[in-house]
């Protein structure tokens, strides 16, 4: 079987490598940090229903979805599954709640009518003079311990995964992406890794490592930051019933409520700074839906880039496609042997992983299927029993 | 801003070796906490700076280091805090170090079942709070299984064979989780290398920086051992 190299171990190189190993290829993954340092492990939890996205990209809600219950499948050990709300603060937000019923509903995402008053039971920290509520199958995820249940299952499969590897430059023969040049940050020694097929899953830096082979492309970091407070003050998602923008989603975990989040658009991953105002507005905002917040200590501060594609409207980053893209450097630039894996969500990691397989049994002549979807996960906890502990 | 010191016990293997601390000045910003400056040193002095992360809010448990001497996540560790004076970083004690602040964790991994729950109950669970169609509350486990409490325990440090603050709290909470295991686990805390072996030295519960306080449960393990040997069951 053909040998796959992946370059980036966040939740789409982690779920790709599984997908890979399923199917029977030699798969090696290298990650330049420890895995799932990057973006990956950064967001606020939220294991979308889709509903978020519905009033404005009902291809990217019904796909979240889809693979939210998928994920509640594959790894329960890693999901407090307890749904959210979306709670209308105005007579404003309440107009949309029809419209986004309906919206979701289309995308095949159940959500149930909520009135106020059954609102403040499930969830009593919520402003008391919230007007209605809907109910949609949200979740929290654990950013770490559940795409590291895809990389567990990938090794144990067979993919080798090498954290504290980083790429320098890809190579190319004959105009091919032929490998890349790995040095291992441990040992000081650069070795050339050759594969039949490279794949750049590394999310915002994708675009630098297509540069070392001559190509581009179309991702541009679009950070935002997060704010957990002290306290569990919900057990239930809970988003603000308006069209999605800054600080209006609540996400609980464990003993913390983390406000997310914000946006706005970077040049380069490795340098962004954080607004100064971000974090006491997000407090701000966050207290709207759940008054208590402004009165807890803030437990943690901090951002995360998101792979955001350049495909038309950035005017709106908030807004824009969460959508992901499976780039064959062959068709866009005429050069072979390299795919880009870029954009997307966590929740949307085993789509995306099975879209990128498909396209490398195509260009490798290999009709297999994807059984991701149907094959269980092993736990977390195998990958660090096994394997040499620096994950 | 202010510069402050990192002084980092770098270690690679035939490289740096014996480890040896390195001073990197970094540069402070708001809210800045020891992580948010190992990334610093990494994008502008050492590109080859090993060191474990993922979410940067307490959740994971990766980042766990010695800082000040203390085992602390880097993550919740505000630089702002720490007062006067380089801040000095080491990896976490008890652990084989795989290079500068990255330590191999398989021997805390290899004791922690990979069946015992990481989700529980939700402590709030009353029937008026459970959604339709949810059918319980669930949340996951106050462990982020970072080894703060292995790196602090004496115990831990003298003997590889001790099970540690964090699986005898593990076993703790699967007994609650699961009742019907509870015989099974109790005697398996009940080990020589268990409950038995704690010196109450309670630095486990002093470092957790998850508010699980493993002492607490090391405790509820040896009454629940004591009890079943008065009664004949062990």
């Amino acid at each position: 079987m053909e040998h796959i190299l992946i370059i980036g171990g966040g939740g789409t190189g982690g779920a790709l490598s599984h997908d890979l190993a399923l199917r029977g290829f030699h798969v090696t993954l290298v990650e330049k940090g420890s895995l799932l340092s990057g973006t990956s492990g950064r967001h606020h939890g939220l294991l979308h229903s889709g509903a978020r996205y519905a009033l404005h990209d009902v291809e990217t809600a019904a796909e979240c979805y889809a693979e939210n219950q998928i994920l509640r499948r594959l790894a329960p050990q890693a999901i407090e599954p307890n749904d959210g709300l979306f709670v209308a603060l105005s007579d404003d937000d309440m107009s949309y709640q029809k419209d986004f019923m309906n919206r979701c509903r289309s995308a095949g995402i159940p959500v149930r009518c909520v009135s106020a008053a059954k609102a403040l039971s499930l969830e009593p920290e919520l402003h008391p003079q919230i007007k209605g509520a809907v109910q949609v199958p949200d979740g929290t995820m654990d950013a770490w311990r559940l795409p590291l249940h895809f990389f567990a299952t990938a090794k144990a499969n067979g993919a080798r995964i090498y954290p504290f590897n980083q790429v320098s430059a890809l190579t190319r023969n004959n105009g091919r992406v032929t490998g890349a040049k790995v040095k291992d940050l441990r040992t000081g020694r650069t070795r050339t890794l050759s594969a039949d097929v490279v794949v750049n899953a590394t999310g915002p830096w994708a675009g630098r490592v297509a540069a070392t082979a001559g190509l581009d492309v179309p991702v541009r970091p679009g950070p935002g930051v997060m704010v957990s407070m002290a306290g569990r003050k919900c057990n239930m998602v809970i988003n603000r019933l308006h069209p999605a923008g800054e600080g209006d989603i609540l996400v609980p975990q464990r003993r913390q409520t983390i406000i997310g989040t914000t946006i706005w658009l970077a040049d380069d991953p490795d340098q962004v700074q954080p607004p100064e105002d971000q974090v006491a507005s997000l407090i701000g905002m966050g207290a709207r839906l759940m008054p208590v917040l402004s009165k807890e200590p803030v437990h943690a501060v901090w951002w995360a880039s998101r792979p955001l594609l350049q495909n038309g409207d950035m005017e709106n980053p908030m807004r824009s496609s969460r959508g992901f893209a499976c780039i064959d450097h062959l068709e866009r630039d005429g050069v072979e042997g390299l795919i880009s894996l870029i954009g997307g969500k966590a929740t949307t990691l085993r789509a995306m992983a099975r879209e990128a397989a498909d396209l490398i049994c195509r260009k490798t002549g290999r009709a297999i299927a994807c059984f991701t979807a149907s094959t269980p996960l092993i736990s977390y906890r195998k990958i660090m029993q096994t394997a040499d502990g620096w994950i | 801003m202010p510069d402050v010191t990192f002084r980092i016990l770098r270690f690679k293997p035939g490289r740096i070796d014996p480890p040896a601390y390195v001073d990197f000045p970094v540069r402070l910003a708001p809210h800045m906490t020891v992580l948010d400056g190992l990334d610093q040193i990494r994008r502008d002095q050492a590109p080859g700076l090993m060191y474990r992360h993922c979410c940067h809010h307490a959740s994971c448990g990766t980042c766990a280091c010695i800082i000040n001497g203390t085992a602390s996540l880097a993550c919740m560790t505000r630089v702002a805090d720490l007062g006067e004076g380089p801040v000095t970083l080491a990896p976490l004690t008890n652990y084989p170090c795989v290079g500068d602040l990255a330590v191999d964790m398989r021997a805390f991994y290899k004791k922690m079942d990979d069946r015992w729950a990481n989700i529980r109950l939700c402590e709030n669970a009353t029937a008026d709070r459970v959604p339709p169609g949810v059918g319980q509350l669930m949340r996951l486990e106050n462990c982020i299984e970072c080894g703060c409490c292995v790196a602090s325990c004496p115990v831990s440090g003298a003997s590889q064979e001790f099970f540690g603050p964090a699986v005898l709290a593990a076993i703790n909470n699967e007994m609650r989780n699961r009742p019907c295991r509870g015989e099974k686990l109790l005697q398996t805390a009940a080990d020589q290398r268990g409950a038995p072996m704690c010196r109450r030295h309670l630095n486990c519960s002093r470092v957790c920086p998850s508010q699980v306080y493993p002492a607490r449960h090391i405790a509820d393990l040896l009454r629940a051992i004591d009890d079943k040997k008065k009664s004949g069951a062990f």
